[in-house]
């Protein structure tokens, strides 16, 4: 394992960066990468060498911010608001698709446009135009990869509640991200 | 009245799909082979998933002075 006094120059703003994606606030960000550290520092005995030393504290980082979301709601939970109101109305008349908010096609290579430097910036200000509840339930399932029945418990919520978040959540994304990213020359 | 999901049902299924791993229903199935837009969104979701799931190689960076708080933090720990 490499000496710790050379982390923050080698793995800091990679990590930062990361987390920042996830947690959208500097301090909290700045936070969870000293924890990182420290947790790292403390458990290095464990490191076994299997995965690059980025990739273990990446998997620290992945664990607090997960955290961070459990503690949050538990300060703040999600109360029964509107967020349980479908969302239809936005985006249906009747059975159908609004023709303004029916999904276009998004042309040329949209896979690697989604893997883009410019996708995660995209990303952020659509997840910055979300209902705190509704941005939590997506980072946490969509971006963290969390399973729903745990996603579920660490916000406090039950399966159904999340289910209606994330839909909501992709919905507005979809049409976020398309109008911002994928297709902006047809919005 | 239709005995195929409406675009509404069909995009609601196809976000629990996402979640539950579960293979889509014929009725769903058939609905996609007969509606376009449906179908986008389906791939929508799925890319939107695949870009969001990635760390971003592109970003702000630590400010020295963050950096030398966390420098100090490892020294002590």
């Amino acid at each position: 394992m490499t000496d710790p006094s050379t982390w923050v120059d080698a793995y800091g703003d990679r990590l930062f960066r990361y987390a920042l994606s996830r947690v959208r606030d500097e301090g909290s960000a700045e936070d969870l990468i000293q924890d990182v550290f420290i947790t790292a520092l403390k458990s290095r005995d464990r490191y076994k060498g299997e995965s690059s030393e980025l990739t273990w504290m990446t998997g620290i980082l992945r664990n607090k911010i997960f955290e961070f979301y459990r503690r949050q709601a538990k300060e703040v939970p999600l109360l029964p608001s509107d967020e349980d109101a479908g969302p239809e109305a936005e985006f249906f008349s009747g059975r159908h698709w609004i023709s303004s908010s029916a999904p276009r096609d998004w042309g040329g290579e949209p896979a690697r446009k989604a893997e883009s430097a410019e996708f995660s910036a995209a990303l952020k200000k659509c997840l910055d135009a979300l209902t705190q509840n509704v941005a939590r339930a997506f980072i946490l399932r969509e971006m963290e990869g969390v399973p729903p029945q745990d996603a579920a418990a660490a916000l406090g919520i039950a399966p159904a509640h999340l289910a209606v978040l994330l839909y909501r959540a992709r919905l507005r994304l979809r049409r976020c991200l398309e109008r911002s990213h994928f297709a902006p020359e047809a919005a | 009245m239709s005995l195929l999901p409406s675009c509404v049902e069909v995009s609601k299924l196809l976000s629990e799909a996402l979640d539950s791993g579960r293979p889509l229903g014929l009725h769903v199935r058939i609905h996609l082979s007969i509606c376009a837009v449906c179908r986008r969104v389906l791939d929508h979701f799925s890319l939107i998933r695949r870009g969001a799931a990635r760390a971003p190689e592109e970003g702000p960076s630590l400010s020295n002075e963050a950096k030398a708080r966390l420098r100090r933090a490892l020294d002590a720990g």
